[in-house]
């Protein structure tokens, strides 16, 4: 297999978008363009998970695709859920990897906030098995509140530690133009004062409402490059080193060990593998925290820390912007944004930035490997990305 | 009638799976016969939901996972007021969702 590198980025502000759909997807491409100065590519995939249900448009690829000029080039729209993301750089890695394709632009876009919040909330709890979940009002929240119960009674994490995770980062998205969230939040007005409750009412007992990302518009782009047209391009060279992804039970309830995200494990052990590294050799990471609980999981599945210890690392401090590893590093899912699909493309986005040295502000300091988590349903369906900056 | 909840019992090694599946993840097998889930297990988790679908007309749910007597687990409706996790609960079946003409029968747990 040929080697594979990320050559140009591109991406909106998370929040919302009063453009349609296409727009948004295109926006991004055409930063990308700019950034690597081609100005055609190889194939197109398009990363969205709700286009049909909340934009009434289906076929977004081949809008996208003539939108930018680039007919008559292939183009497919990928849906694997809130995963759809880089489950669309998976595709584009494999294009380019197996020789089909020399450059592939892998678009992800979404726009939820044309819909209603409970219509949104509805649309992404048909995630969930239709007869063994949905039927009794299981929603995305729902599940992580029941895991966030568990892994409180069995590891000692509380709502301080995921107060933790939100401030953290909330701070982050601060220094992120294109965030969501720029809102500084503290401990005293989400979780001590007398008006706690009000400003962080319960949604998903124990998960209250700074334990939720927003619900978010956005998108997301990179190109895809062979390691001939890499050289040619005027850029930090950063090859996408590492792909891996694993599955498991649609049902929640079938887990044997409920607080085990098993396919999380097994999606970032692939791609350390195949990228060659160790957990300890990530020097940034941005981790899929739809729910605070979920930064502080994955953190422990992938390696980062021992099973039981990532609330303990993030205490420490070990994984604030300063700290000896920086996880999401962008504001995350939670102050960043999740436009769903658009999602794993933005976290590629992130990674690539640091790597580059780009990140302003919240650069982390000689990054040179960097990671990401992109999880879709609850913990069903994950992919993980390694990113290598090459000297 | 007393309702029941189905699992799927594998004709191959007889390992109940539920909800169903098309092929037995323990011996590939593909032939499952419907048996009837016990009722009665221990709470394994639970939340109290406060954002829910439109058409549930009521301001919260409590859901939880409960671990039957065969060991099979199973989501479903709490109607109980403290819940605790290990706490012994009984279910019956019961409406839980009504989307407009269509009712949607699911196991809903009481204290004991
Ligand atoms: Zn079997």
């Amino acid at each position: 297999m040929r080697d594979v590198y990320v050559i140009g980025i591109g991406i909106t502000s998370f929040s919302r978008l009063e453009y349609p759909l296409v727009e948004i997807a295109a926006y991004p491409a055409v930063m990308a363009m700019k950034d690597c100065g081609l100005s055609k590519v190889d194939h197109l995939f398009v990363a969205n998970m709700g286009a049909s249900r909340l934009n009434h448009q289906t076929g977004l690829a081949s809008a996208l695709v003539d939108h930018l000029s680039l007919t008559p080039v292939g183009a497919e729209t990928i849906e694997n859920g809130p995963a759809s993301g880089a489950s669309a750089i998976k595709a584009g890695w494999m294009a380019v990897a197996s020789g089909l394709h020399d450059t592939v632009m892998v678009v992800g876009a979404e726009r939820m906030r044309e819909a209603n919040n409970l219509e949104t909330t509805d649309f992404v709890a048909s995630l969930t098995h239709p007869l063994a979940e949905q039927i009794y009002g299981v929603t995305l929240p729902s599940l992580a509140g029941m895991f966030t119960r568990l892994y409180m009674e069995k590891y000692g994490v509380t709502s301080r530690h995921l107060a933790m995770v939100a401030i953290k980062n909330h701070n982050n998205a601060m220094l992120n133009k294109f965030a969501h969230l720029h809102e500084p939040i503290t401990l005293e007005g989400i979780l001590d004062s007398d008006d706690a409750l009000t400003n962080n009412p319960m949604v998903a007992d124990p998960l209250r409402f700074y334990d939720m990302c927003p619900v978010s518009d956005g998108g997301a782009c990179v190109i895809l490059a062979c390691a001939e047209v890499a050289k040619k391009v005027k850029r930090p060279l950063i090859r996408l080193a590492g792909v891996g992804q694993a599955t498991d039970t649609h049902c929640v309830h079938e887990r044997k060990e409920p607080t085990d995200l098993l396919a999380v494990r097994g999606a970032a052990a692939q791609s350390f593998k195949m990228a060659g590294i160790k957990p300890s050799d990530v020097q940034v990471a941005e981790l899929h925290d739809a729910f605070t609980i979920l930064e502080i999981a994955e953190s422990e599945e992938v390696g980062f820390f021992k099973k039981g210890q990532g609330h303990i690392a993030l205490e420490e401090g070990y994984t604030s912007l300063t700290g000896k590893l920086p996880i999401n590093p962008s504001g995350g899912l939670k102050a960043k944004g999740h436009p769903v699909g658009a999602t794993g493309v933005g976290q590629a986005h992130e990674i690539v930035t640091q790597l580059r040295g780009e990140a302003g502000e919240r650069q982390v300091k000689n990054a040179r490997v960097g990671f990401t988590v992109n999880f879709g349903g609850f913990g069903n369906n994950v992919v993980a990305l390694t990113f290598i900056k090459e000297k | 009638m007393e309702r029941h909840i189905l699992g799927y019992k594998c004709r191959g090694c007889g390992h109940v799976w539920y909800p169903n599946r098309a092929v037995c993840q323990d011996c590939r097998g593909t032939e499952f016969e419907p048996v009837p889930l016990p009722k009665t297990g221990k709470l394994l988790t639970f939340t109290v939901l406060h954002n829910l679908a439109v058409d549930f007309e009521v301001p919260s749910l409590t859901l939880g996972i409960v671990e039957l007597s065969n060991g099979n687990r199973i989501t479903g409706h709490l109607k109980i007021d403290q819940p605790k996790i290990g706490m012994k609960v009984t279910g019956k079946v019961e409406p839980v969702r009504q989307v407009g003409y269509h009712t949607s029968y699911g196991m809903v747990f009481y204290k004991g």
